[in-house]
């Protein structure tokens, strides 16, 4: 056992976050959730300089070959500075997703783009059927036709589609809608005539869009792995989406704490600072346990994803724990800073917004109990 | 980062669970672990863990231990509670008085009682609540007065669980009475013999069934030597042991069986021709109290790898104690939900699901917010040493 990151891993945590206290402080972040198209290419391209977009990848694709915990340090350094843009819909749901289930030519054709810089990607699953969170459930179809395949429906709560180079498309190709088999992965150049992305306005500002495919026809070599075998891709991904997503969300969870006691020790009320109530210190500790408990369920998730452990269990108990206590965890926030904190321009509204879009982000608690009864054997 | 075992850790924990399937029978395990007094074969089961070298693993060779790291002495606290135990038979002497012994004890105290505690020999009565010493331990008035070689102990203490099998007390009482100093710096440490002239022991019997006691102390002599470490440092020396102490008591595994029994029972009771398994209520109960169980499993052993590998712990055992004790809670009030109107049976009733252990634990489960430390008491450690809040 060892319960610390490795003196590589906290170098790495270090310089993310000198880079992010500099590049994106929270009027940054404010000024992105305003923005069109949510990030600067100034930003991005200085992620890419430092290797950012590449940790993960293999080195013949010009990445660095990080393990999956490498990444888990970044995301909770991108969660602690709320970093707004494409990285988290490009390198998780694109890259890895094409690492999982592309072939050569798309591999050495795609990452290289991705780890330089050169391209932003997503993943479009989410459909206006999906009104409770079911990722197999699909509709949009894929027709053959000739040699071409024609998509056809709308995707929803796709990230970042209004910026991406490419998008990933889930589409029925066999089957009716809630099965697992017959959903095929289209890797669509946003360019190609009958996309349109528009986006929604959300809770966070991020820029989740609605994608109409309209009769958008793509070649056969657009297929990313097997036809009709998407599933097994996606399953994959979205474990390490949804750890991805407790890594930022921890992040996310220990800077409220960390601005949260610091005021609580500052602000004096009835003639003593409020930090040294009772009330007030229970209140704190229970954001301490909160937040480690999620960090070690979630490095333990990492971890297995790391060794190619099975974790179905692991990795559902994360994100349903993750959910809660990040959720607890700003509620306490607000509830120390009291009136200011509930002021749009405080930085504690950055994270009470964000914690709730990450909850219902690849499946809420209810979602992941689910999975959880039928891991117990239910 | 590394949540898994080494092969050695794995060899040992295999070889040990099948000597427990064999040996540990659940009479055995309940005896310790509902404080009904350890009898003979509790007893008998203590010597036979040691002769099989389960015990002391982590101790010094010199006193008769393997000189392994602590992650052996917490994978054997883990097969125990699996399996009901969730302590060594004579636990108090193994996971809280030894190692001060170890640590503070003089020469002739370590070859006096270790190599006995790792044999599983002896067991030792925590002697530190009062009747006005609650969560404020430091207020005891228990005194113990120099005469010649000895000391003479005189008070009261309370909630002494054990004290009526075991052998000795190891027994906080203050040593200095000058009002000017902090009432800490005035604390000492004794190991006393439980079968001193003077010493009288009465019961007191907890709602969930179990003996814990009040001990009266008239005039009782103790040798000096039987002083552990310096004299006015006893309370030092019962906070430094504290970490430990958390991470030895408070063992998640132990959740892990009744968590199993719930479902065994969801999965076989029927109602209305569908088993209660499928009821999606019940189905997101269990699951929320398995994620529960788990999170603390991670917390606990973030804490244990911190003793294993002798870091300094400040906030983190306070941590499993607090997660752990609060879920004992939530997890045995979900089972008496799933169990309805069958949960209020007793053990030895007609129509009692589950051997009445629920029912049992659900009665129990009140004391684990409350024994070695409030749940409060817990929150003010982890937000004073964890976050640096000042004291009021």
């Amino acid at each position: 056992m060892n319960f610390t990151f490795s003196k590589e891993q906290n170098l790495l945590r270090q310089s993310i976050r000198e880079f992010l206290t500099k590049e994106c402080e929270s009027e940054f972040v404010r000024e992105m959730e305003e923005d069109e198209m949510g990030y600067t290419p100034e930003i991005w391209r200085g992620m890419a300089k430092l290797g950012w977009m590449g940790l993960i990848f293999p080195e013949k694709y010009g990445g660095t070959e990080g393990d999956f915990l490498d990444l888990v340090v970044m995301l909770e350094e991108m969660g602690r500075a709320c970093l707004p843009g494409p990285f988290f819909s490009t390198v998780v749901l694109g890259g890895l997703t094409i690492l999982e289930a592309g072939n050569e030519s798309q591999l050495s054709e795609f990452l290289p783009k991705i780890v330089d810089g050169d391209a932003i990607l997503t993943l479009a699953l989410n459909e206006p059927s999906t009104t409770k969170y079911d990722p197999p459930l699909i509709t949009v179809q894929a027709s053959v036709e000739k040699d071409k395949y024609i998509i056809d429906g709308i995707k929803l709560f796709v990230p970042d589609a209004n910026v991406a180079d490419y998008i990933i498309c889930a589409a029925r190709t066999e089957g009716g809608p809630d099965l697992k088999e017959g959903i095929t992965l289209f890797l669509v150049d946003t360019n190609t005539p009958g996309i349109k992305s528009t986006l929604l306005k959300t809770i966070t500002r991020d820029k989740q869009c609605e994608v109409a495919f309209d009769k958008v026809k793509v070649p056969e070599r657009s297929i990313l792995g097997e036809l009709n075998k998407g599933w097994t891709y996606i399953e994959k991904i979205l474990q390490k989406a949804a750890v991805a997503k407790c890594a930022e969300m921890v992040g996310g969870a220990q800077k409220v704490l960390e601005i949260t006691t610091s005021y609580a020790k500052k602000r004096e009320q009835f003639g003593q600072v409020i930090g040294s109530f009772q009330a007030v210190q229970h209140h704190c500790a229970n954001m301490l346990i909160d937040i480690d408990g999620g960090k070690y369920i979630t490095y333990q998730a990492a971890w297995m994803l790391s060794e190619g452990i099975s974790c179905n269990r692991e990795v559902a108990v994360a994100k349903a724990w993750v959910n809660e206590a990040y959720k607890r965890v700003v509620s306490i926030g607000h509830e120390i800073f009291g009136g200011v904190g509930y002021m749009a321009e405080h930085d504690m509204t950055l994270f009470s917004r964000r914690s709730k879009a990450a909850e219902i982000t690849f499946g809420d608690a209810n979602f992941y109990r689910k999975l959880v009864s039928q891991e117990l054997g239910l | 980062m590394d949540f898994g075992y080494t092969k050695e850790e794995e060899k040992f924990r295999k070889r040990l669970g099948g000597f427990l399937d064999k040996e540990l029978t659940e009479e055995i395990a309940r005896q310790n672990w509902e404080d009904k007094g350890v009898g003979p074969e509790g007893r008998e089961f203590s010597h036979k863990l040691a002769s099989k070298g389960f015990l002391g693993m982590s101790w010094p060779k010199e006193y008769g231990g393997q000189g392994l790291p602590s992650t052996y002495d917490f994978i054997l606290l883990d097969e125990l509670g699996k399996r009901w135990g969730a302590h060594v038979p004579l636990d108090v002497g193994y996971t809280m008085v030894g190692p001060t012994i170890l640590q503070r004890g003089g020469e002739n105290l370590k070859k006096e009682f270790l190599p006995k505690i790792i044999r599983g020999e002896i067991e030792f009565c925590l002697g530190y609540s009062e009747p006005d010493a609650g969560s404020d331990l430091a207020a005891m008035q228990m005194s113990a007065v120099e005469d010649d070689d000895y000391y003479i102990i005189n008070g009261q203490k309370t909630f002494n669980t054990e004290c009526h099998y075991a052998e000795y007390h190891w027994l906080a009482a203050r040593t200095d009475t000058n009002p000017d100093i902090p009432n800490y710096k005035g604390i000492s440490l004794f190991i006393v013999d439980m079968n001193s002239p003077g010493i009288t022991i009465e019961p007191l019997w907890t709602m969930s069934g179990e003996r814990t006691n009040e001990v009266f102390y008239d005039n009782v002599r103790v040798h000096k030597k039987r002083m552990v470490g310096e004299k006015n440092k006893g309370f030092y020396y019962m906070m430094e042991a504290l970490g430990s102490e958390r991470n030895q008591v408070f063992v998640p595994a132990r959740l892990y069986p009744i968590l199993e029994d719930l479902i065994h029972y969801a999965k076989e009771t029927q109602y209305n021709g569908k088993t209660l398994a499928e009821d999606p209520i019940i189905r997101d109960k269990l699951a929320q109290a398995a994620i529960e169980v788990d999170v603390a499993r991670v917390l606990a052993e973030r804490s244990r790898w911190m003793e294993s590998n002798e870091l300094p712990m400040t906030y983190e055992p306070e941590v499993t104690k607090v997660v752990v004790s609060e879920l004992e809670q939530r997890l045995v009030n979900t089972g008496m939900e799933i169990l309805g109107l069958f949960g209020q049976l007793e053990e030895d009733s007609k129509w009692v699901p589950l051997r009445g252990r629920i029912e049992w634990y659900y009665l129990h489960s009140f004391l684990t917010t409350i024994g070695a430390g409030t749940s409060e008491i817990g929150r003010n450690i982890i937000a004073q040493r964890g976050l640096g809040l000042p004291r009021a």
